[in-house]
């Protein structure tokens, strides 16, 4: 294992003296010992190799913050480390920017959808005007009775997707028809 | 996998002989050498309080003016090593500004005993912040533009640490400079503002240093 650490530092010692061919196998070691590293907390995703790639575009910026006279591994890990941080930090972000928008898809949903008096037929120009996606997902889930899951199935979307979506149609046929 | 491959190629062949950064001892006392220099000359346009030799000779006055230095020095140290991404694996180190704050404080609550009766309030007020402030804003640029050169994974604590050792300059630099025996003025317009500059850090850092 020690030799296997040392052997690490002498390739980057070498790789930092313009070696590429050092370069390229300290990069491939990295990314060996990395990925299991990164696919054990992103089990969620399928993103691995995005990250991996950032984490390895990261090394190469940083490359001259490391002298070859330190252990290599505990370098890296702090580079890996603060790039997943970030990536989990965006995917939350954006888990909560969705929650937010089911949020208001619920204040939405409590209306009386059923009795409204306008009808899929009479808006059915104005539905057409929608992006291809929304279109078709309002005509699945208003003119052929489909559920939200239901359309998510058909469309291979998840269903809180598909109601965003339909939500964001809702919107703008509501302004369009208040203009 | 291909495209790992694919990438680990392009970085090999885009790599060339690289000079590694110099080691956070070196690269700190170069910052405190230039920081020094830098209040050399600026006590040279201003001068220098004209009690400053029996001041020197006055315990407290020293022992606040060495929490100073500590700081100075701790920042100095602690902003070098968070420049490196794994703290150059000397991070107990990294935490040496916090002794030297519990230093200050300690030296700043005997100095407030030892005020008795209180030395009279000073007329200005703000102006010493400004001063401070002005005096900063240099170090402080300067500070942040080397270390945007390096690759902080803690960048909160460096603009913390970069912004501490700009304003310990600037607070060195009014101590030798402004003729003020007040303690309470000295706490409430020279150092908390200070302590307040490094809080900002914390989010200069982020928005700084972030790579």
């Amino acid at each position: 294992m020690t030799d296997k650490t040392d052997h690490l530092e002498a390739l980057m010692r070498q790789a930092l003296g313009g070696d590429q061919r050092a370069y390229a196998k300290v990069l491939q070691e990295t990314s060996r010992f990395l990925r299991p590293y990164l696919a054990k907390r992103l089990s969620f995703t399928n993103e691995t190799d995005d990250l991996l790639q950032e984490i390895l575009l990261s090394i190469h910026k940083a490359r001259h913050t490391y002298d070859g006279n330190r252990p290599y591994k505990p370098w890296v890990y702090s580079i890996a480390k603060f790039r997943l941080q970030d990536y989990l930090r965006s995917h939350y972000a954006d888990k909560l920017h969705h929650a937010d928008d089911i949020s208001g898809l619920e204040d939405f949903l409590h209306e009386n959808v059923t009795e409204s008096v306008i009808s899929y037929e009479s808006i059915s120009g104005e539905i057409g005007k929608l992006p291809q996606k929304q279109a078709t997902i309002l005509q699945l889930m208003h003119q052929e009775g489909y559920t939200a899951k239901e359309v998510a199935e058909k469309l291979g979307m998840n269903e809180s997707a598909v109601k965003v979506a339909a939500h964001r149609a809702y919107r703008i046929l509501r302004q369009k028809l208040d203009k | 996998m291909g495209n790992i491959n694919e990438l680990i190629n392009r970085l090999a062949h885009d790599n060339m002989t690289v000079k590694p950064a110099p080691h956070p001892y070196k690269l700190s006392l170069k910052w405190m050498g230039w920081a020094v220099a830098y209040l050399v000359v600026a006590l040279a346009f201003s001068g220098v309080r004209p009690d400053l030799p029996a001041k020197l000779h006055q315990p407290m006055f020293v022992a606040e003016l060495a929490a100073l230095a500590g700081i100075f020095i701790t920042t100095s140290l602690s902003a070098s090593l968070l420049s490196f991404p794994d703290i150059h694996q000397l991070r107990r180190l990294a935490f040496a500004p916090l002794i030297a704050f519990a230093l200050f404080l300690l030296v700043m609550f005997l100095a407030w005993q030892a005020d008795n009766p209180p030395a009279p309030l000073p007329v200005h007020s703000f102006q010493c912040t400004l001063g401070i402030t002005m005096m900063s804003f240099l170090p402080a640029a300067w500070i942040f533009y080397v270390m945007r050169k390096f690759a902080s994974t803690h960048y909160h604590l460096a603009g913390c640490c970069a912004l501490l050792f700009a304003f310990s300059i600037g607070a060195i630099w009014l101590r030798l400079y402004e003729v003020n025996n007040s303690i309470m003025h000295v706490i409430e317009w020279h150092y908390l503002p200070m302590i307040a500059f490094g809080i900002i850090g914390l989010w200069l850092g982020k928005n700084i240093l972030k790579w």
